[in-house]
């Protein structure tokens, strides 16, 4: 397993800082690849986008990928994009 | 105000529509709503109109109207596609069929009770939100 830790706010000048971590994390994630956003304040679609595309190329290898303890205004973003349901969350691994 | 279209004045922007919102005794949960949803308005102009290049200028108009609040979004340039901007029939999709983008669009209209996307005449375009207040004071 690999966690990645997240942090401040997540917008169109920072999403591809979060996109190169988790797409280099994906080839050693074994069973599972979490992205902790406990410490993210902000996001928006650029960001959730770049979370579709991590759950992507993950289940192209079989393995799972995690949400883990999002804050309110992350997880508004991801139920106004319809997208909370695709997404495993967690409050904590 | 007018913004360059530089992402990393995303936050800025933010700031200042959150200071509206609050200033219009909007829910916590309305006011980041729309505060989410003029970003995505932006960062679509930044990526689409202007393809990236960050030196360009948006203009961002917020003012109150009879019965909510009114925000304009101006650029000048490349026109969008009508397919682009058009609300779509939002369901929750599953993995197959999932793509990262085009959700900035769809938030716009989950979030304002009026959206109009109008293209410039040449270049350029406008699009237009609107809110009413609950009360429909």
């Amino acid at each position: 397993m690999v966690v990645i830790a997240a942090a401040g706010e997540v917008d169109l000048s920072s999403s591809p800082q979060l996109r190169e971590a988790i797409l280099k994390s994906v080839p050693n994630a074994g069973g599972t690849l979490a992205v902790d956003l406990s410490g993210v304040s902000y996001m928006d679609s650029s960001g959730v986008a770049t979370l579709v595309e991590g759950l992507k190329s993950i289940g192209a290898k079989k393995a799972a990928f995690c949400l883990l303890a999002p804050s309110g205004s992350v997880l508004k973003v991801l139920q106004l994009s319809r997208l909370d349901s695709v997404f495993d969350i967690r409050d904590a691994l | 105000m007018e913004v360059l279209s530089d992402p990393k004045l995303l936050k800025s922007v933010r700031g200042v529509v959150r200071g509206f919102a609050e200033s219009h005794a909007l829910s916590d949960e309305k006011a980041m709503e729309v505060v989410l949803a003029v970003d995505e308005a932006c960062t679509n102009a930044m990526r689409h109109a202007y393809g990236s290049n960050p030196g360009r200028k948006l203009w961002l108009s917020l003012r109150s109207t009879e019965d909510g609040i009114e925000i304009v979004l101006r650029d000048d340039g490349t026109p969008a596609s009508s397919e682009r901007v058009k609300q779509k029939e939002v369901v929750a999709p599953d993995l197959e069929t999932l793509k990262p983008g085009g959700l900035g669009v769809q938030i716009l209209y989950e979030v304002f009770d009026e959206v109009d996307f109008v293209p410039g005449p040449g270049s350029g375009n406008c699009i237009t939100m609107r809110l009413r207040r609950p009360d429909g004071a």
